[in-house]
Parts: C-alpha cells; sequence; structure tokens
C-alpha cells in the first residue's frame, strides 16, 4: 500500500504558522479599503466553513459532499427567524443562530444515524451527501413561501443582542476573525488529544479501533454533527453580514468549492483549510474577473489535476520541495 | 377512471426515463463499482447529439443509432485516460469525474451556447388507449425502454461480452488468468455504459429541455434508483425506477416537482440504513 507522507507538523511550528496567519489578519483593516475589508471577513467565514469540512473529513477520510447544505441551513435558519418570522432586532438574530445550528445538527446527526450507523463508508456517503445537497437546494427552491424560492430572503438584519447591533464594518471583522481563531484553536486541540487519536485509528482501521472497544460509529455521528453546527455557524454569520440568502448557499457547487479549498490547503491540516480558502478565493477572483464562466471550468480542470497530481493539496507541493531541499541539504542522506 | 390511467402513464414514462439513465448506471457503478459523476453528462451529449442531427436536418432515427456510437467512443476514451488510473482509488474517482462533468458541462456551454436548444419527437399527436388519450411519444417510450432492457438483460446472459463481464466482476486475477483481456473489458463494459446514457439523453431530449446542466437532475436519480434495486441486477433497476419513478408522480400531485424529487431522495436515503444491499441484495451480504 502506497502511504503518502504528511507532513507532520509539531505543535510549536503549528502555533507559529498560527500566530503569523491570524495577526497577519487582524492587521488587515489598518491597510485596505471598506469594499476589500468586507471580502476578507467573507473569506474568513468560508475559511471557517472549510475547518468544518477539514474537521470531519480530514480526520475521518469519509468525504463529505453536501457539506454546503449545513452551512446554508445556518444562512437559512437565521434568515427566516429574522425576516419570515419577524422576531424583533433585539432577539431574532440569536434565536436565528440557535435555529440554524440545532436544525443543521440535528439534520447531521439524522444522517449519521441513518448512514454512518447503518455502515454506509467511503464513496457511498459521498454520493449519498451530495444527494442531500440537491435535495436540499430543491427544498429551498420550491418550498417558496417559507424559503422566499429561486430569489431567496433578502434584509436580513446585522448580528445583534437588546441594544447591541453588530453593524460596523471594523467590529464584524473582527468578531469574525475571533471566532475563526477559537474554533480553529479548538479543533486543533480535539484533534491532537485522546479523542483525536481515536478517530486516526478508525480512518486506519474502523474494526481494529471498534475490536479496542470504541464505539466508531459514535465518534463519527459525534464529528459529523460537530462538523455540521461550525458550517452553520459559519452560514448564520455570513446571512447576517451581507443580509441575504439565497440556494446557491445550500447548493452543489458551494459544496465543491469547499472541498477545493480544504483540499488546496491539504486535508487534515486545519491551518492548511484556511490558506487554503485565501489562496483560491484570490484566485477566484481574479479568474471570474475575466470571465465568470471560467471558474466552473477552472474548478473541474483543478479537481482532475488534483488526483493525479497532489493528492495531498497544493501546499504539500510546497513541503515537498521543502524535504527535498533540506535533504539535498543533509548531503544525501536517505531516510526508509 | 381516465385519471387513474393518465396517472399510471405518465408514471410509466417516468419510471422509463429512469430506468434509461440508469442502465447505464447499473452497469458502470452497480457492476464495475465506479462512482462516475459525470454520468449525467453522458446523458447530456446524447441530448445534444440528437439537437445536433435535427439542426443538420437528419432525423430522429439517425441520432437514435448515432448517439450511442458517440457515448461509446467518448466513455472508452475516458475510461483509458481517466478512470483506469484510479481504480484503487474510489474517492479520487468521484472528485476526477465531478471535475470532468464541470468541464465538459462549461466545454459544451461554451460551444452551444446557454440557450435551450429544440429537439422534436419524430410523432406528434395521441393516441386513444383504454379511452383515454396518451401521447404517442410517451408510449413509444415505454416500448423501446422495456426492449432496451430486455437487449441489455440479453446482452449480459447469452453473449461472449457479458460472460467476460460477468467474470472479471467477479474475480478480476482469476478471469486474467483464464485469459480474458480484463483492462478490454472494463473499456468496453465503461463504454457500453456511456452508450446506453447517450442512447438516454436522445429518448429524453424531446420531453425536457436540453441545456448543458440538464445531466446533473438524472444523476443523483439514478443513484438511488440503482442502490435501492439493489446493484448489479437488471432486475433491481427495475425495482428501484418503479419505487423511485412511482413515488414521485404520487407526490406530484400533492405539492411542487421539486419538492416531491426531494422527498423521494430522502426516502431512498432513509432506505439505505435498513436495505444497504438494495430490496434484491442479500440484507446479511458482504457492503
Amino acid at each position: 500500500m502506497k502511504k503518502h507522507k504528511r507532513p507532520r507538523s509539531s505543535s510549536v511550528t503549528w502555533l507559529a504558522g498560527a500566530a503569523v496567519l491570524f495577526v497577519g489578519l487582524a492587521l488587515a483593516p489598518t491597510g485596505v479599503g471598506a469594499y476589500d475589508l468586507a471580502s476578507i471577513r467573507d473569506i474568513m467565514l468560508f475559511a471557517l466553513f472549510a475547518v468544518s469540512l477539514d474537521l470531519f473529513w480530514g480526520r475521518t477520510g469519509i468525504l463529505s459532499f453536501g457539506h454546503a447544505t449545513f452551512f446554508g441551513i445556518g444562512a437559512y435558519g437565521m434568515a427566516i427567524a429574522t425576516v419570515k418570522l419577524g422576531l424583533p432586532a433585539g432577539i431574532g438574530s440569536i434565536v436565528g443562530l440557535g435555529l440554524g445550528t440545532a436544525l443543521a445538527a440535528l439534520l447531521a446527526f439524522g444522517v449519521g444515524y441513518f448512514l454512518i450507523r447503518g455502515g454506509v463508508r467511503g464513496a457511498y456517503f459521498t454520493i449519498t451527501t451530495l444527494a442531500l445537497s440537491l435535495i436540499a437546494q430543491q427544498t429551498a427552491v420550491g418550498w417558496s413561501s417559507v424559503t422566499g424560492g429561486d430569489s431567496g430572503l433578502i434584509g436580513v438584519p446585522a448580528l445583534g443582542y437588546g441594544e447591541l447591533q453588530l453593524t460596523d464594518p471594523i467590529a464584524q471583522f473582527y468578531v469574525v476573525w475571533g471566532v475563526l481563531l477559537t474554533v480553529s484553536l479548538g479543533a486543533w486541540a480535539v484533534l491532537r488529544g485522546r479523542h483525536g487519536l481515536v478517530l486516526k485509528m478508525i480512518e486506519d482501521n474502523e474494526v481494529k479501533a471498534e475490536t479496542m472497544g470504541y464505539s466508531t460509529s459514535l465518534y463519527l455521528i459525534g464529528l459529523f454533527t460537530l462538523s455540521a453546527t461550525v458550517a452553520a455557524l459559519a452560514g448564520a454569520l455570513y446571512a447576517t453580514m451581507t443580509g441575504f440568502v439565497a440556494p446557491d448557499m445550500l447548493g452543489l457547487i458551494l459544496s465543491t468549492e469547499v472541498i477545493m479549498w480544504v483540499a488546496t490547503g491539504g486535508r487534515g491540516l486545519i491551518l492548511g483549510a484556511i490558506v487554503g480558502t485565501i489562496v483560491v478565493s484570490e484566485l477566484q477572483q481574479r479568474i471570474s474577473s475575466i470571465d465568470t464562466k471560467l471558474w466552473p471550468m477552472f474548478m473541474g480542470l483543478f479537481f482532475i489535476a488534483m488526483v493525479f497530481l497532489f493528492p495531498d493539496g497544493l501546499l504539500s507541493v510546497v513541503w515537498r520541495v521543502g524535504a527535498l531541499l533540506r535533504r539535498d541539504k543533509a548531503n544525501g542522506e536517505v531516510r526508509r | 377512471m381516465s385519471d387513474i390511467i393518465v396517472t399510471s402513464l405518465n408514471a410509466m414514462t417516468l419510471i422509463s426515463i429512469l430506468m434509461l439513465v440508469s442502465m447505464g448506471l447499473a452497469i458502470i457503478y452497480g457492476l464495475m463499482n465506479v462512482i462516475n459523476l459525470a454520468h449525467g453528462e453522458f446523458v447530456t451529449i446524447g441530448a445534444y447529439t440528437l439537437a445536433m442531427v435535427q439542426a443538420w436536418g437528419g432525423d430522429f432515427w439517425l441520432a437514435l443509432v448515432l448517439a450511442p456510437l458517440v457515448g461509446y467512443a467518448f466513455g472508452s476514451l475516458i475510461e483509458v485516460v481517466l478512470i483506469r488510473r484510479l481504480y484503487q482509488r474510489p474517492i479520487a474517482i468521484i472528485l476526477a469525474t465531478w471535475g470532468l462533468g464541470l468541464v465538459l458541462q462549461q466545454l459544451i456551454q461554451l460551444a452551444f451556447g446557454a440557450a435551450p436548444l429544440p429537439a422534436s419527437s419524430p410523432f406528434a399527436g395521441a393516441l386513444t388507449l383504454f379511452g383515454t388519450s396518451f401521447p404517442a411519444y410517451r408510449l413509444f417510450l415505454i416500448g423501446i425502454t422495456i426492449a432496451i432492457v430486455t437487449g441489455c438483460a440479453a446482452v449480459f446472459r447469452f453473449t461472449n461480452f457479458g460472460l467476460d463481464v460477468r467474470a472479471v466482476i467477479q474475480d478480476g486475477a482469476m478471469a486474467e488468468s483464464l485469459g480474458i483481456d480484463t483492462a478490454k473489458v472494463y473499456r468496453r463494459a465503461f463504454g457500453a455504459g456511456a452508450a446506453l446514457a447517450a442512447l438516454a439523453g436522445v429518448l429524453i431530449a424531446p420531453l425536457t429541455a436540453v441545456v448543458a446542466q440538464m445531466g446533473v437532475n438524472y444523476l443523483a436519480r439514478s443513484f438511488f434508483v440503482v442502490t435501492i434495486g439493489g446493484p448489479g441486477t437488471i432486475v433491481g433497476v427495475a425495482a428501484g425506477s418503479g419505487i423511485v419513478g412511482g413515488l414521485e408522480t404520487l407526490f406530484n400531485h400533492e405539492m411542487p416537482a421539486t419538492l416531491s424529487q426531494a422527498l423521494v431522495l430522502a426516502l431512498a436515503a432513509a432506505l439505505m440504513r435498513f436495505r444497504p444491499n438494495g430490496l434484491l441484495g442479500s440484507a446479511a451480504g458482504s457492503r
């Protein structure tokens, strides 16, 4: 069996990398205009979404092809609570946040119960979650009395509680920054702990993990639910900051994009998901500015190139080159 | 009374469409165990073949013969260039074929534009059946589906090619040691699956909008048809199509089409919990 060597960054390098990345992001408001600030804020929310996928796919090797479902449910939960139910501004967005994340968690638990507990793994899980994304998008388009149909819902108010309204762009930026930092550190801490080791064992050999007394289904369902909740959190925040929701937010294209973000960074590395999102989003803007039709084509080519050229992510190429240089320096000393 | 007849004929039309699309998938996914997310695009290619042939003055029957050839050539090419290198990596196949599907959609849109292309059926009128009139083309569709499915069953049961495919599926190494060129069998089976999808595309085209994204509509449903019925059997495809198509027609009376599709997919996903090997698969078998 061919095993690709993944760079094992020690805690120190990981924390140093995270520090550089987050300090860099924190300095952004001082140097960029209002438009760029808003787009960096959105990219950080997408990065949060990418982290949520990486949490599950990265650690279990099971790919969810419908992760936008959970992002979208978070966004729609927020929009329905504030716009459709017309809850007062003081309480609406808190209820919306709760509704969106709870619905996503419930759905993920249900999917987990039906599929994971039913023994569905690997490619079958992927295809079923892909259908989930289709189902969600069709529901959002078809159930127009609640979801606003094709045009979605507009006028989602800013996040707020009581008198406090998060309308200031710089304040919004730092709230998103803080959430991303907290979730990333949390995910990193959980994954490098005992639970992370059990999940790693499940990826390597689930039967063995089960034999050692771990309820593997329970672990997988739990992680999937957690992952969906984080995705919904990203979606709900996104809705409050852009002010609208649309069926695209549940759809297959976003599900595809998030896989691309994680894959670019190299799955299994929380930081990689964030860097991947930043790199790919930048690329998307450049390519779409030439012609918006080019982007889906580029995504398609990217996926084909990825499986052949860089199955461990684009960034792994950088690491591999780095490792090669180091090996040269060590005077041709060959490990293995 | 006439309501019931029209509803069941409508259901049979939808079931036929699902069976046509799923037959190709039953070979690629059910037998070869390859999750080909570009399967919908093979259907699209078939539909565009019809639109092109008619735009150049050819008729429906010419396209019906041409499309499977186009699909076969295209499918075998994809198998050799892409799929063959990835048989050991199922997730990689999913990602690569999904990428391929996106590229094909964009290429088709670049070449033919975003507007739906016209595609017409060979007969316009309606036939009177059991006292109600029903479009003749739909009756033809039901008939030809039965013929195609029977034909496929016969090919798998009685020809050398069918025997080779079944042998390779059962035990590739043993088949190879008995002198079967497994690489060739895989290529031809994949090509055959694509040819069936393209054929389905021609037959569906007169009933739907021929656009570059039309394939995605059939992708998830046909996967569920094959999974529900139990992968690898033609009877399974019929059973799966019957359930998905029948339920969808039934729900269509009560709610918008998009919601009924969503509900059927959700039910199908739930069914996998209890019958992971499909309705006709053995409950205790390996998965």
